[in-house]
């Protein structure tokens, strides 16, 4: 994922907001004022403060942060809904910032889809209308824009729905079509902003799971905001998570979960279950250590997994296998041991090693 | 001290101007005089062409497709008692009246209040002004139309035409301007162009508003039609006016009773229109 072609490069992008805004971020650039001192100084809030993140191709960008954070200012800023007060944006290698009115405008119908939280659907155009309302503006004839429009309502299973108007729909239905509607221009990116957040808990789920099949059978790339870290876990590839208009940090779940970046993400993911989320090479011990903890054992003679097994896998083979430790095999070779204690750890969210 | 002089030069020279007016651009407002007055007679001849139980039935079909039937129904009886009363072509010319001011009102409010509703600078620049033309006494806007216009329909219809105009702009402004931000932010999202955005986003929303804004001018209108009497603009407004120099109190009730009954038809019927478009609207948000 780390080495596909990157479609979306943001470069220490900032959006300062207020009246003395272009003095704020001269005071910026050239003082390096951090956001505190511009609202001391200015009085101008910063929404986003230096955000670098790159999305590559086929990948599932989150970023996750509470309300005020910068999120929805950060993922505006990558169709410029939002213009970056400072810093770059660059989509398929081309500089938003430089582009004319038509350019943006063309960019933004072919290349980036948008779903939005409050779905925005036209009420009073029916779901077929609705679905293809990005192609009828780019001029694209019915029958052909009704056929994109039903194969997309097809892929979110709303093709008996064709002819309901918005408000005829459940929440979770509606928000199906604002999906379709994004996926009929056929973008390579879709900009996805806490699309899910006003449903209930079940329909968000079933939706989690059936927008990351789609995007990745696809082969779409996605930046998905959200304020829920467990969204965020069950449908990204990698996650950023941001605080005061900061991005702290990128990495996948895993690497949040198990070396949080500080005290506030590690607040965050205390609660976040690990079962499905830490791998056996993150959480075993050098087959040195557990030589020493046991010298009876022979780690050769323990059942055996591959680096890439969850807990719950490990906790399964030795639940099986009545054994106190699991071998970890990387390239047929044993690179380390997960004893009883390793996973006790691990699932309370202290088991990392390199904590002891 | 005594102002008495500048008062009278003051006088003076607003007589002078309008006389310097009359003579030197006669032509316009005899040119303008004719222009309106063609519209109020082509349109009261259409209404006069049939018999009067065709324009009541049709009335009744109206207010049965807009309301129900039996709106419809109590319409078409009403008109055929404006008929009874001997005040059918009073209550056609008033009618006439209305629409060719309404008309007019539109063509202007209409495309002002969007570009007002588009542009909040024409918007605050306008607002003033419509506040004024609001406070004035309605009586005030027949005193230039008759001095340029002379005594007539086409002077009613000005006056008239002015009362109208600033309920339409006003809703109209503030249906284009009142456009949801998350559609907006779809359109843009979208790569919408602005006329796009305007006729397929704004433009829908806007309806209702817009409707209530027709209403309201046709409100307006109707008041003034009334008062336009006094300048010859025809029809029950003047019945009532020449009633009440003669102290004829029945006649003025007559004429009183028809333009209530035009009203409410025009009213209810307008404003189901509007509800039905802001309807659709909410139910399907």
């Amino acid at each position: 994922m780390e080495n596909g072609e990157v479609l979306i490069d943001c470069q220490s992008v900032w959006k300062v907001f207020g009246t003395r805004s272009a003095e704020a971020i001269r005071a910026i650039t050239e003082r390096g004022l951090g956001k505190t001192e511009v609202l001391q100084q200015f009085g101008c809030v910063v929404g986003v403060s230096d955000a670098t993140l790159k999305v590559h191709r086929g990948e599932i960008f989150c970023i996750m942060g509470l309300s005020g954070s910068g999120k929805s200012t950060l993922i505006r800023q990558l169709n410029r809904l939002i213009e970056p007060s400072l810093g770059k944006v660059l989509v398929k290698g081309r500089d938003l910032a430089q582009m004319d009115a038509a350019t943006l405008r063309e960019t933004r119908a072919r290349h980036i889809g948008m779903v939005f939280q409050s779905v925005a659907l036209l009420p009073q155009r029916n779901v077929l209308e609705n679905a293809a309302f990005g192609l009828e503006v780019q001029g694209v004839g019915r029958d052909e824009r009704n056929q994109a429009a039903r194969a997309a309502l097809a892929k979110v299973g709303l093709s008996d729905w064709l002819d309901r108007y918005p408000s005829e729909l459940s929440g979770g239905m509606q928000q199906r079509v604002g999906l379709a509607r994004a996926l009929t221009s056929d973008p390579e990116i879709i900009l996805m902003d806490e699309p899910f957040s006003a449903l209930d808990p079940l329909i968000r789920r079933q939706l989690q799971d059936e927008f990351r099949q789609l995007t990745k059978d696809l082969g779409k790339s996605a930046v998905f905001i959200t304020h829920d870290l467990d969204e965020a876990i069950r449908i990204g590839d990698r996650i950023a998570i941001m605080k005061d208009g900061v991005i702290i940090q990128v990495g996948t779940a895993e690497d949040i979960v198990m070396n949080p970046a500080d005290q506030y993400v590690a607040d965050f993911v205390a609660g976040i279950s690990r079962l499905h989320l830490v791998k056996a090479h993150s959480v075993m011990i050098p087959v040195a250590d557990f030589r020493a903890l046991d010298p009876a054992t022979d780690p050769a003679s323990l059942p055996q997994c591959d680096g890439q097994a969850d807990i719950d896998a490990l906790i399964g083979k030795i639940t099986e296998t009545g054994s106190d430790a699991v071998a970890v095999t990387e390239d047929g070779a044993i690179a380390g041991v997960v004893t009883t204690r390793n996973l006790l750890l691990s699932v309370r969210g202290d088991g990392a090693p390199a904590a002891h | 001290m005594d102002n008495s002089a500048f008062i009278d030069g003051f006088d003076t020279a607003i007589d002078n101007a309008l006389f310097w007016l009359g003579d030197h651009a006669g032509f316009l407002f005899d040119g303008a005089r004719a222009l309106l007055e063609g519209l109020y007679d082509a349109i009261l001849w259409l209404v006069l062409l049939p018999p009067f139980y065709v324009i009541a039935a049709l009335a009744g079909v109206i207010g049965w497709r807009a309301l129900n039937l039996w709106f419809g129904i109590s319409s078409a009886a009403a008109l055929a008692f404006c008929a009874a009363m001997g005040l059918w072509s009073d209550t056609m010319e008033t009618l006439a009246l209305v629409i060719a001011a309404v008309v007019i009102a539109l063509a202007i409010s209409l495309p002002v209040g969007t570009l007002a509703g588009l542009m909040p600078r024409l918007d605050r620049a306008l607002t003033p002004v419509l506040d004024l033309i609001q406070t004035m006494p309605p009586y005030i806007y027949l005193l230039p139309s008759i001095a340029l216009l002379g005594f007539g329909p086409a002077t009613a219809l000005v006056a008239t035409v002015i009362v109208a105009v600033p309920p339409a702009i006003r809703l109209t402004a503030l249906g284009i301007r009142m456009t949801p931000q998350e559609f907006i932010e779809l359109g843009q999202a979208l790569g919408l162009s602005r006329s796009q955005m305007f006729f397929k986003i704004r433009l829908p929303f806007a309806v209702p508003s817009i409707m209530a804004g027709i209403n309201q001018s046709l409100m307006m209108a109707f008041g003034m039609v009334v008062i336009a009497g006094i300048v010859g603009s025809g029809g029950l407004g003047a019945t009532i006016y020449g009633a009440i120099r003669t102290l004829d109190i029945a006649t003025s009730i007559n004429a009183s009773i028809a333009i209530v009954i035009l009203t409410m038809i025009l009213d209810r019927v307008t404003q189901s229109a509007g509800q039905g478009a802001a309807r659709a609207g909410k139910e399907r948000t």
